[in-house]
C-alpha cells in the first residue's frame, strides 16, 4: 500500500461543508493516536478507532470505518504494531483520496 | 418540538444533524453526553422542568461515563418522556446490546456507519408511529370525556324521571316501582313494612285563598320537611298525588311508623305556615294514617296502602291535624 495511486471517493453533496473538518480531524488522529501509543494510553486509541469506525462510512469513507475498526481491535488487544499499522493506513489513505460531491 | 441527537462523537452528531437538516427537519439539538441530554430534556437538577419533549431522540449506545442504554432507561422513567420515540444508534458488531436497549425502552435502532437513506426512513417511521399514538391518545381522551358526560346525563335523567318536578321528592312512578321491591324484600326478610299516607289539611281552601303559586310553595315547603325527617337509607318519601304524600319505611314496626309520622307532623307545625282559612288552626297541618304489615304470600301489597289510607280518613274524620294508626294492622311486634 502507499504506492501513490489515487483513490476516487464520491461524497453526498449535503456533507460538503463537513468534509474539510472531518478530514482535518482524521489528520489530527494520526498525530493523536501516535502520541497515545507512546504514552501507552490504550483507552484513548480504542476510543479514536471506535469513533472512526462509527463515522467514516457515514461520511462516505468506508475505508476509514475499516481502518477505525482495525485500530479499535488492535488497541483492545494492546497490539502496538496493529495500531501503528492502522495509523499508517489512515495517513496513506488521506493522502490519496480525490473527492467528488454528488 | 425538535429532534435530540445524543452522541459523544462530534463527527457523528454533525453527520446526523446534517442529514436531518437536509431532509427539512428543524430544531435539531445535539448533546455530547447523557448528562447533556438530560439537561436538554429537563431531567437535570432539583427542579425537573417537565414537559421538554422532542419528537424523536437519537441516542448513541457507546459513550464514556453513562452509556446510551442506561440513559434510555432514565429517560423512560420520566412520565412525560415515556412515549417519546428513542432510536438507538449502534455500531455494527454491538448488536448484542440491542436486547438491553429494547428492554430499556428503545423504540428502534440504526447502525453506524449511518446511511442517510436508512436514517431518514427510521426517523420518518417512528414519527408516524408517534403521531398515530398521539392521535389515539386524543381520541381516547375525547371518548372518556364523552362517556363521562353520557353517564352524567343518564344519572340526571334517571333522577329526573324518578323525581317529582315540583317538590323534588320521589314521584308516583318511583314509588310504584320501589314499593313493590320493598314489599318483596320485607316478605323475604320477614320484616315489618310501614306505610304512612299524609295529606295537607284543607289544601283546597289554602289554594283558593293563596292562589296556585302559594299552593305550590306550600307543597314544596312541606315536602322539604318530609325530606329532612325521612332520611334513613331505604326509606321512600314520595308525592303520591295532589297534596298527598306517602312514606314507605322498611324494617319499621307500627310504633316506628307512628313515631316518624309524628315527627313529620310536628316539624310541619313548627313551620307555622299561615293557613288563614283552615278551620283547624290558622296554619298548615297534616293528617296522617299509618299502617304496618309483615308481608307474606297470603297478603296483597295494595292492602297495606288501603289500610294506611283508611287510617288517614279516620284522622280526618276525627278533626284532622293528627296521626292515626290502622286498627286492623297485623304488623305489630
Ligand atoms: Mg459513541
Amino acid at each position: 500500500m502507499g504506492n501513490g495511486e489515487r483513490i476516487a471517493v464520491t461524497i453526498d453533496a449535503d456533507l460538503k461543508e463537513l468534509i474539510p473538518g472531518f478530514l482535518q480531524a482524521r489528520h489530527d488522529d494520526v498525530a493523536v493516536i501516535g502520541a497515545s501509543l507512546e504514552k501507552g494510553d490504550w483507552n484513548a486509541m480504542y476510543i479514536a478507532g471506535h469513533s472512526m469506525k462509527g463515522s467514516g462510512g457515514g461520511y462516505g469513507f468506508d475505508e476509514i470505518t475499516a481502518i477505525g475498526a482495525a485500530i479499535e481491535t488492535a488497541a483492545k488487544a494492546k497490539d502496538a504494531a496493529g495500531v501503528k499499522h492502522g495509523v499508517a493506513r489512515l495517513s496513506d489513505y488521506l493522502q490519496r483520496i480525490d473527492i467528488t460531491y454528488a | 418540538m425538535g429532534i435530540l441527537i445524543v452522541d459523544d462523537s462530534k463527527e457523528s452528531r454533525d453527520l446526523l444533524k446534517t442529514f436531518l437538516k437536509g431532509a427539512g427537519y428543524k430544531d435539531i439539538i445535539t448533546a455530547a453526553s447523557a448528562q447533556e441530554a438530560f439537561e436538554a430534556l429537563g431531567l437535570k437538577g432539583e427542579e425537573h422542568r417537565h414537559g421538554v419533549t422532542f419528537r424523536v431522540i437519537l441516542l448513541d449506545v457507546v459513550m464514556p461515563e453513562m452509556n446510551g442504554i442506561e440513559a434510555c432507561r432514565i429517560i423512560r422513567e420520566d412520565a412525560h418522556l415515556a412515549d417519546t420515540p428513542v432510536i438507538m444508534v449502534t455500531a455494527v458488531g454491538e448488536q448484542d446490546s440491542l436486547n438491553q436497549a429494547f428492554e430499556a425502552g428503545a423504540t428502534d435502532y440504526i447502525t453506524k456507519p449511518v446511511s442517510k437513506v436508512e436514517l431518514l426512513a427510521r426517523v420518518r417511521s417512528v414519527l408516524r408511529l408517534y403521531q398515530e399514538m398521539e392521535r389515539r391518545k386524543v381520541r381516547e381522551k375525547e371518548l372518556i370525556e364523552t362517556l363521562k358526560q353520557l353517564s352524567e346525563a343518564n344519572r340526571v335523567l334517571t333522577q329526573l324521571s324518578a323525581q317529582d318536578g315540583l317538590t323534588g321528592l320521589a314521584n308516583r312512578r318511583h314509588f310504584d316501582e320501589n314499593f313493590s321491591a320493598e314489599w318483596r324484600r320485607a316478605m323475604r326478610d320477614r320484616q315489618p313494612l310501614s306505610v304512612v299516607m299524609a295529606d295537607i289539611d284543607h289544601f283546597k281552601l289554602y289554594n283558593d285563598h293563596y292562589g296556585h303559586q302559594g299552593g305550590d310553595d306550600c307543597l314544596r315547603q312541606v315536602a322539604a320537611i318530609i325530606g329532612q325527617v325521612v332520611r334513613r337509607p331505604g326509606d321512600i318519601a314520595a308525592r303520591y298525588g295532589g297534596e298527598e304524600f306517602v312514606l314507605v319505611l322498611p324494617d319499621t314496626p307500627l310504633e316506628g311508623g307512628i313515631k316518624i309520622a309524628e315527627e313529620v307532623a310536628a316539624a310541619v307545625r313548627t313551620l307555622k305556615l299561615p293557613h288563614e282559612k283552615s278551620p283547624v288552626v290558622p296554619y298548615v297541618t297534616l293528617s296522617m294514617g299509618v299502617a304496618c304489615m309483615v308481608p307474606d304470600r297470603s297478603k296483597e301489597m295494595k292492602e297495606l296502602i288501603e289500610r294506611a289510607d283508611r287510617a288517614l280518613y279516620a284522622a280526618k274524620r276525627q278533626g284532622r291535624n293528627r296521626v292515626k294508626a290502622a286498627e286492623d294492622h297485623s304488623g305489630i311486634n
